[in-house]
């Protein structure tokens, strides 16, 4: 204690500065808590803060899931992005980024801080509140709609009964941020940028829309928690195999919401240098930026939802189980283990050394400079890593929010990758050509859809059952 | 005319920002119009509005500026401003001597400027009337029409990025990477060559030159292939340039178009067929027309010309005779008095210079004749009335290059 308070010698070294001071505050915390203690004050603070808890917890687990959703969005942005520079990069011909991190896999988090490092200029003549605000609307519209998204069973920001009415709601809401960067920007691009997106987004808002109806129909509601369960089982229960017309609208129309390649018409770079951002520079930008990449990941997550499965990976484990002597339905938790039998016992043993060869062996067959040595020692440690995260998750959820979590995340990137792939293959569509394309072709088949989904709702129900 | 106009400051004066930041949306031009075609163009019916595109818009091709009065998307006229990138170049070889001419002209067409610095050459040559040795003549072929590979591939990708798509114009620069370095190795520079010479060229093709030539023709073309696999059948981009920019043959001829442009609309004028120079006559081509006439066409053109000049290198490979690349002729030119018309293809269409000798060591007129500036002249007819996004796949698919159009 003496030693916090007397001041630092002259010629203590760095180190010796930092660690005087941490002692200082641990100190200071110490004394701060021993006197609520002995008063009885920090008592009484917590049972305030329990009963205040305990009163708004629908409040407080809102409020949670927000912010989590929120600190999710930016390591799903950055793995994008790299996905986006890496894959574009092989197409190209290019090597893409390989300087930052293992593979160039920093580049992407790079960007980031060059993007929040940057001058955040706002040029004269601009609507400044309107010019500062529409980022944020944006950003903000597109990570809100993540909060209804079940990522595993029992793992979503928020279980709506009316989540796909709400998931539009706030989707909608990206276009006004994108007009009131355009209208304000002072900016005949800008504006001409924010017009093509208030068009657009609005006509493949309604085929986006009534893509979905056709799920709805079938499921009968509008929670996207029981339509993912609806979709259990094999494979053919995912609602894309019922309603492929559906998907394909959805599809499209969610490429077009996204803005993306071939329908990236609101930031064309060859026509309206960069549309409604073309004034934006610095962090506000880098919002747009992320806003667009959280889309596109948003938008596969929905498509998985819907008509993918969600985070059911089509396979039904109950009869495969049934057949090698395990009793459904098995409780991770407090499995009984003389059911499991000697070869299903020794099953999970083999999990670390295969999953460390296997990712020494992908390590060593891509990184020809590697040894078999340091490619096993790699492959070992990011095993090590990734059964610790599988085994966290395992720990505060459940298995099944574990394999949900996997599935998800992997039916999802896919997709992205599919969205990469275009942008990588397609030139842009011209604006008539693609109000044309929504309004004459999506929205008949998006009613056709509906229609015949009714039809045969009802002719079932009628007849058959 | 508009008076009203006349009350509009320049923006030149620093106070119009600051006080008022409104004017800026219809104060194109600030000055008084100086023509009826100015005054009728720079006053703005309602709903419509100016935009400035360029000089440096992202697409372009290079320092063109267009003034565009949109109404909504919908182009209602535009008016190209040019001269941003002019140096001055035909009083430049006017003060130099011949061989000076070579490099000053060398940058006007700087995708391909074998080309434009062949001008000086030939019309000098024809002054002097001079038997350029035939392996020389042999190696310009060679060396043009590895140029002429090297431009149009580039020409494939900038059309598909000017539309939106980002894959060929990679492809095409790695095409156009390889024709490059092994012009590098042949010359020394890789896009301002300065190789040709009054009488030759400078330097026999070096064995480094045939043998990354020989590899590179065992699988030339692979990524002008995989441009065309990309976008051929591609059903935006077929949608997006089929019937666009229809140019028919009487306004093609009456604009003085050449080149793909006009081979587009069913003329088949090529100087290296109409108007043989070089060894062209002994060499056996084909020239492709179509005869649609839009941008389509003009892709597609580009495409089988690419295969021609395949066709070409490979025969000067074979044909290729020994001997001095190089004709004796003394260290100070005097050309002698006359005038001379030299007129040579080039990826873009007739590059022509007209030059008058007093018979100095300097040329006295060196007019320069460039296609890119006729092909340019019809953006405002085949635009209006289209779309903001369509003037990229019109100007694109005429491939203009500014250093030859501002001179």
């Amino acid at each position: 204690m003496s030693a916090a308070t007397t001041p630092a010698p002259p010629g203590v070294t760095t180190l010796g500065k930092i660690v005087l001071a941490l002692l200082a505050v641990v100190v200071a915390g110490a004394l701060a808590f021993l006197l609520l203690w002995v008063t009885g004050i920090g008592d009484a603070l917590v049972a305030f803060a329990i009963d205040t808890g305990t009163a708004n917890v629908e409040i407080l687990r809102f409020v949670a899931a927000a912010t989590g959703v929120l600190l999710f969005t930016v390591p799903a942005a950055f793995v994008i992005i790299y996905m986006e520079l890496k894959i574009i990069a092989q197409m190209n011909l290019r090597v893409g980024p390989d300087r930052t991190g293992p593979w160039g896999a920093l580049a992407s988090l790079m960007a980031g801080l060059k993007v929040l490092s940057k001058e955040d200029y706002t040029p004269r003549g601009v609507d400044v509140p309107v010019f500062t605000l529409a980022p944020a609307v944006t950003f903000l519209a597109s990570v809100m709609t993540l909060l209804v998204v079940p990522f595993a069973p029992g793992m979503a920001g928020y279980y709506m009964d009316l989540g796909l009415i709400y998931f539009f709601a706030a989707s909608g809401l990206g276009v006004v941020g994108l007009m009131m960067a355009g209208w304000s920007s002072f900016n005949k691009y800008s504006l001409l940028g924010g017009i093509r997106a208030a068009a657009a987004v609005i006509s493949y808002e309604l085929p986006l829309i009534l893509a979905t109806f056709g799920v709805v129909l079938l499921a009968g509601t509008l929670n996207l928690g029981q339509i993912v369960e609806d979709q259990a089982g094999w494979a053919w229960n995912w609602y894309g195999f019922q309603q492929p017309l559906a998907l394909i609208i959805f599809f499209i129309a969610a490429t077009a919401e996204a803005g993306r390649t071939p329908f990236d018409y609101t930031e064309a770079d060859s026509e309206l240098v960069a549309g409604f951002a073309t004034e934006y520079s610095g962090m506000r930008f880098g919002f747009f930026f992320f806003a667009e990449y959280v889309n596109v990941f948003i938008l596969s997550a929905l498509t998985v939802t819907l008509f993918l499965g969600g985070y059911h990976s089509g396979i039904d484990i109950d009869p495969i189980l049934g057949f090698l002597g395990v009793n459904t339905p098995v409780e991770m938790g407090n499995i009984d283990l003389g059911s499991l039998g000697p070869w299903l016992l020794g099953l999970p043993l083999l999990v670390p050394p295969v999953l460390t060869l296997v990712l020494a062996a992908f390590l060593w067959a891509i990184k020809s400079s590697w040894g078999a040595l340091k490619s096993i020692v790699v492959g070992f440690v990011l095993a090590n890593l990734l059964l610790g995260a599988a085994i966290t998750i395992w720990a505060f959820f459940s298995f099944e929010a574990l394999l949900g979590i996997a599935v998800f995340f992997g039916k999802s990137f896919a997709l992205v990758a599919l969205f990469v792939l275009m942008r990588a293959t397609y030139p842009r569509v011209r604006i008539d050509q693609m109000m044309n394309f929504a309004w004459k072709w999506l929205m008949p088949a998006a009613l056709l859809n509906i229609f015949i989904t009714a039809a045969a709702i009802l002719f079932v129900r009628e007849y058959l059952s | 005319m508009t008076t009203d106009r006349e009350q509009v400051r320049s923006l030149d004066d620093p106070e119009i920002m600051v006080q008022t930041p409104g004017t800026i949306f219809d104060a194109i031009p600030p000055l008084t119009p100086r023509t009826e075609r100015e005054a009728e163009f720079y006053d703005l019916s309602e709903g419509q509005m100016f935009v400035n595109l360029g000089p440096q818009h992202p697409s372009t091709h290079g320092v063109l500026r267009v003034v565009l009065k949109i109404d909504g998307e919908k182009i209602v006229d535009l008016d190209p401003v040019m001269g941003y990138l002019h140096r001055g170049v035909e009083k430049i070889c006017e003060n130099g001597d011949w061989h000076h001419a070579i490099s000053n002209t060398d940058p006007l067409e700087y995708v391909a400027s074998m080309f434009s610095e062949a001008l000086p050459v030939l019309s000098a040559e024809r002054l002097l009337e001079l038997q350029v040795p035939r392996r020389a003549e042999y190696i310009r072929v060679l060396a043009w029409e590895l140029n002429r590979v090297a431009s149009h591939a580039l020409f494939i990708g900038w059309l598909a990025l000017d539309l939106g798509g980002i894959t060929p114009i990679l492809y095409g620069f790695a095409e156009r990477d390889e024709i490059v370095e092994m012009l590098a190795s042949l010359t020394g520079q890789r896009l301002l060559f300065n190789y040709l010479r009054i009488g030759g060229v400078n330097g026999d093709v070096s064995h480094d030159f045939l043998s990354r030539l020989g590899d590179w023709m065992s699988r030339a073309g692979v990524r002008v292939n995989d441009q065309a696999a990309l976008m051929n059948e591609n059903e935006i981009f077929v949608n997006r340039t089929k019937g666009l920019g229809v140019l028919d043959r009487e306004t093609a001829l009456h604009y003085g178009m050449s080149g793909p442009p006009l081979r587009a609309t069913g003329v088949p004028y090529d100087v290296r067929r109409a108007h043989p120079y070089s060894v062209y006559p002994e060499l056996e081509f084909d020239i492709p027309v179509r005869t649609d006439g839009d941008s389509y066409a003009r892709y597609l053109l580009h495409i089988e010309e690419i295969k021609q000049s395949l066709r070409i290198i490979d025969q000067v490979l074979h044909q290729m005779p020994d001997g001095p690349v190089m004709a004796k002729l003394p260290r100070l030119l005097r050309v002698p008095p006359g005038r001379a018309f030299a007129a040579l293809e080039s990826p873009r269409g007739q590059y022509a210079a007209y030059a008058v000798s007093d018979g100095s060591d300097q040329p006295f007129r060196f007019r320069i004749h460039d296609p890119s500036f006729f092909n340019l002249q019809a953006v405002r007819s085949l635009t209006r009335g289209h779309l903001l996004a369509d003037i990229m796949a019109i100007m694109a698919s005429l491939d203009p290059v500014m250093g030859g159009i501002d001179k």
